[in-house]
């Protein structure tokens, strides 16, 4: 099944911006996004300490709906998600 | 008008179109590329998810605030010092009601609605880091 995962600031600067996976049925969120992240060195630890959990500021999204980075390893992945990953939000 | 986009807009035409029936006080907010030994700013959105957290901060704030109209103009792209980056436009019956209106509106706007500012400067660039973190005010 494909999902699409989207970064965004420095986090896109590292990992690119609208990359299409193709993942396993089942895959966990957090299982998706470290295997896309591992594609890049400084990207993988500008998301993840070294004990391989997210940074306390990452913010994550499932179709547009906020998923607390805790829940990322309950969270199952179906076909079509669109996952985005960000850095604390700026705007204003 | 709720909307993210490159261009810059007429801020008095904005105005004029805010005096809706009852209007007895305008506010506008108008937050600018300010001049931080930087070149240029960048600015980046989540699209989709930002025109609706911006499209349910207005209706929450003409809801709490009685306010009468809300424009929201969020601009992204590179802009210049000088520059507008985000326009709000609001008008109530009364002062109180704009003034706490529109304060509500940028506040909402910085702690969730997903854009991303980059400085630019001679040396390189610089992500402007987020007051908040996960939708939350940061606990000082």
């Amino acid at each position: 099944m494909t999902v699409k995962i989207r970064f965004f600031a420095q986090f896109r600067e590292l990992l690119g911006s609208d990359i299409v996976a193709d993942v396993p049925a089942g895959t966990l969120l957090s299982s998706m996004i470290i295997s896309v992240a591992k594609r890049n060195p400084d990207g993988y630890s500008a998301l993840f300490d070294k004990n391989g959990a997210f940074h306390e500021f990452v913010i994550l999204m499932k179709n547009g709906k906020r998923i607390d980075i805790a829940d990322a390893d309950k969270t199952v992945i179906i076909d079509g998600d669109e996952i985005a990953v960000f850095p604390p939000v700026a705007g204003g | 008008m709720i909307a993210i986009q490159t261009e810059d807009v007429d801020i008095g035409a904005l105005i004029a179109a805010a005096k809706k029936q009852g209007t007895g006080a305008i506010v506008v907010f108008d937050g600018i590329v300010r001049d931080d030994e930087i070149t240029e700013m960048e600015l980046e959105a989540y699209e989709d998810i930002a025109i609706q957290e911006l499209e349910k901060i207005a209706r929450d704030a003409a809801d709490i605030f009685k306010l009468l109209h809300v424009d929201i103009i969020h601009r992204i792209g590179r802009l210049s010092v000088g520059e507008n980056i985000l326009i709000i436009v609001v008008s109530a019956g009364h002062r109180p009601e704009a003034y706490a209106g529109s304060r509500y509106i940028i506040e909402e706007i910085k702690k969730g609605v997903p854009i991303w500012k980059k400085e630019l400067t001679k040396e390189g660039g610089r992500w402007v880091p987020g007051e908040h973190r996960h939708g939350k005010p940061k606990t000082v």
